[in-house]
């Protein structure tokens, strides 16, 4: 592929403080009251509402700041090292900051970059690229969106997202000898302890899930809360359905595919159908669905603002619900555990999570995040290690 | 009515035939008492009715009787009688109980008629006995497989008695198979479900085999291929039977059924003479494309989820939701493919997934 050498040559540009300079630049861009690349994405974007894309990317990029960039740089890539001349990145899923760090990340290791798009979001790795090109045009040269899939053989590393058969696909063509950086589909969660006002965590929970409609790896599919005194549980259902409805006006939910309708019907259908259920629905709509189990169970997971709250007694409750999500577990946010919260991260890491973070945060992962628990850019270079 | 009334009925309709007349009224006036007594006495579809806040009485056309999402089988016990008159429980293929849908029967009087019914018209439409080849196990060996329970009320109504199951003990000798089919001088139904089929077509392959299968054979494969085998689309699949088997494509069938169904639905080619993927629905079941949004039918020749309304499912749920997308066209429907839903558009794993071990392993 003739791009592929065009991109190598355009490397000569990614000196590590250009680079920082130039993504903190767009991302400034981007977060900047009035932004012109978030207004256009959020039109234009098909999978969310505006109002989703546009609080969701400043939400998202409010901390992604050059010192970050530095930081994460100098914390995980020490000289020498060798990074790829070119890294393939294959794109998944539709939640537009992940597409902005999968670009900018391997980015940050002097890396070119061929991005294939997602097919369900052909357009934030696009605008992302053309936004870093106002920035830096050098910088933004060594970015190329493409989707030409002899780049998978041809390039020096490649990352990809994307269901577990995906990953598996791509890695079996990339053979060994290559850098390859797999992030599969994930499911998170939510835990709510006894030491938290019902109606506040509910209202942080809601807006985890209402940003990205529930769709994402850190959407949480469950919410565990403890149902001591008994009957907090279903407080705190009725509480996350009022907030849900609050979010109709602020953050409304996308338009849904048919496939998606007929999944949230099979998901309100099974949960009605499941014996001591409590069903709160969107009126004459399927905006959202709070269902209250009747115990400590395992519903399937949420997606689409469809949330199961499931009362659990204390956490080893908690314990023996993420236990057998290893390894899909990714994020657990968390509220009202008190001191409790070191146990908590235990179990979390036992059941496979890489992040533990604040209800209400759940959809704002730093940019430095070790995401499925490997540092993001390490996995990328080729270390040597210098002995006295 | 009765149950015991409505059964007689359809009964009657079924023992009239697949040519029977498809009559709407006929149908109504048997689905919508089946509805209310399913409402009834089913305290599952009771509690999705309510939820939806379907009133039955309210119900007046057997279009508007809510539809049990087939993933709803998988979560209650969707039934009218209690557990203890379960004569036979079939489940769907899944690596694990809880994650399985089941379908639950109290009688096997309608299931055997719809399913002999059917199978008799469509693939031993001369009433001959004919010998079987079943690419499945048995019914002793899969006792909750509705598949193999079909393959053997089918050989005790239509098949010779050296009719065999090739899969045994979980396992089946594809090279035994090729050689028999091979030095076959009869006809026979092989039959068995498209992964096996897949894996017979690559072993005659590998052997550098290529077969013509005595005049009178017929082929049905069914059930989808469920990670089990490479996937071929239906198109692919038949036109491999046809070439490495030496059959006419309008004697290869494809069966579309489902375990939460009493009845199936047949390609009518070897009926017809003429290959054909649409799926015939026999007079006493209905099926309609809907959008799923709004749960009207979709317009004329657009393609939508296929609810299945079977009135051979007495002690269950008579209409079923499935995860099909597809196409009414006369005489039946064409199946599209399967639905993909949120994963499609998100990168959170799709509701079921985490209860599969087979997708969970890593």
């Amino acid at each position: 592929m003739r791009e592929l050498a065009e991109l190598a040559e355009a490397r000569a540009a990614l000196e590590p403080d250009r680079v920082i300079a130039a993504l903190a630049g767009a991302f400034e861009l981007w977060r900047a009251p009035g932004s012109a690349w978030r207004a256009q994405l959020a039109r234009e974007h098909g999978v969310y509402s505006p109002q989703v894309v546009d609080v969701g990317i400043v939400a998202a990029l409010a901390d992604w700041t050059a010192d970050v960039l530095a930081r994460l740089r100098a914390r995980e890539l020490r000289a020498p090292f060798a990074s790829p001349r070119v890294t393939a990145v294959w794109l998944a899923g539709s939640i537009p900051p992940a597409a902005f760090s999968a670009i900018a990340l391997p980015l940050l290791t002097g890396s070119a970059l061929y991005v294939k798009p997602a097919s369900a979001d052909p357009l934030s790795a696009r605008l992302f690229a053309a936004s870093l090109r106002e920035v830096d045009p050098g910088v933004a040269a060594a970015v190329r969106i493409g989707s030409d899939a002899k780049a998978l053989e041809e390039c020096d590393a490649v990352i990809a997202h994307g269901s577990d058969e995906t990953i598996a696909a791509i890695r079996a063509r990339i053979g060994v000898g290559r850098p390859f950086v797999g992030y599969g589909h994930k499911v998170s969660l939510a835990a709510i302890g006894a030491g938290v006002d019902p109606v506040s965590a509910a209202q942080k929970l809601a807006r985890d899930v209402a940003l990205w409609d529930g769709r994402g790896c850190l959407s949480p599919a469950w919410a565990l809360v403890s149902d001591s005194p008994r009957g907090r549980a279903a407080e705190v259902a009725r509480a996350l359905a009022a907030a849900f409805e609050e979010l109709e006006e602020t953050l409304p939910r996308g338009e849904l595919v048919p496939a998606e309708s007929a999944e949230l019907l099979e998901l309100r259908a099974r949960a009605a159908v499941r014996e001591g259920t409590r069903l709160e629905l969107a009126a004459g709509a399927s905006s959202w669905t709070v269902v209250l189990e009747g115990g400590e169970v395992r519903p399937p997971a949420g997606t689409l603002r469809f949330l199961s709250v499931v009362p659990v007694n204390d956490l080893d409750g908690v314990a023996r619900f993420c236990a057998p999500l290893a390894p899909h577990l990714s994020c657990v946010g968390h509220a009202g555990f008190g001191s409790e919260v070191p146990r908590l991260a235990s179990l979390a890491v036992d059941a496979g999570a890489s992040r533990l973070c604040a209800l209400g945060r759940m959809q704002l992962p730093p940019l430095d995040w070790n995401h499925d628990g490997q540092g993001p850019l390490r996995p990328l270079v080729r270390w040597l290690d210098v002995e006295p | 009515m009765t149950r015991a009334e409505i059964e007689r009925a359809v009964l009657a309709w079924i023992a009239e035939g697949v040519d029977a007349p498809a009559d709407d009224a006929r149908f109504e006036s048997l689905a919508l008492p089946l509805f209310r007594l399913q409402y009834e006495r089913g305290a599952a579809y009771r509690r999705l009715c309510d939820v939806f806040s379907v009133d039955p009485r309210r119900v007046r056309r057997w279009q508007d009787v809510p539809a049990v999402p087939t993933g709803a089988f998988k979560e209650a016990r969707i039934a009218i009688f209690p557990p203890e008159a379960t004569v036979r429980t079939f489940r769907t293929s899944g690596s694990t109980t809880d994650a399985r849908g089941a379908l639950h029967l109290d009688t096997l009087a309608l299931y055997d008629a719809s399913l002999l019914a059917t199978f008799g018209a469509f693939l031993c439409p001369e009433r001959e006995r004919i010998r079987f080849l079943v690419l499945a196990p048995s019914a002793a060996e899969a006792p909750d497989s509705s598949l193999s329970y079909m393959f053997e009320r089918a050989i005790g109504a239509f098949g010779t008695p050296d009719s065999r199951f090739c899969v045994q003990a979980g396992e089946w000798d594809p090279d035994t198979l090729c050689a028999e089919l091979a030095g076959l001088r009869a006809p026979v139904l092989l039959t068995g479900t498209a992964f096996a089929f897949v894996h017979l077509l690559d072993r005659l392959e590998a052997r550098g085999e290529t077969l013509a299968l005595p005049k009178g054979t017929r082929v049905m494969e069914t059930g989808g291929f469920k990670g089990r085998s490479r996937e071929l689309t239906r198109e692919a699949l038949h036109g491999s039977i046809s070439a490495r088997l030496g059959m006419p494509r309008a004697r290869i069938v494809n069966q579309y059924g489902m375990c939460e169904l009493g009845s199936q639905f047949y390609e009518p080619s070897l009926r017809t003479g003429t290959a054909t993927d649409v799926k015939f629905v026999p007079p006493w079941v209905r099926t309609r494309a809907i959008d799923p949004a709004t749960l009207e039918d979709v317009a004329p020749g657009e393609a939508g989820v296929l609810v299945h309304f079977d009135l051979a499912n007495t002690g269950s749920a008579l209409a079923v939701m499935t995860s099909d997308l597809g196409v009414l066209v006369d005489g039946g429907f064409r199946v599209l493919g399967r639905l993909r839903g949120a994963e499609a558009r998100g990168c959170s794993i799709a509701a079921d997934a985490l209860l599969d071990p087979a997708r969970a392993a890593p």
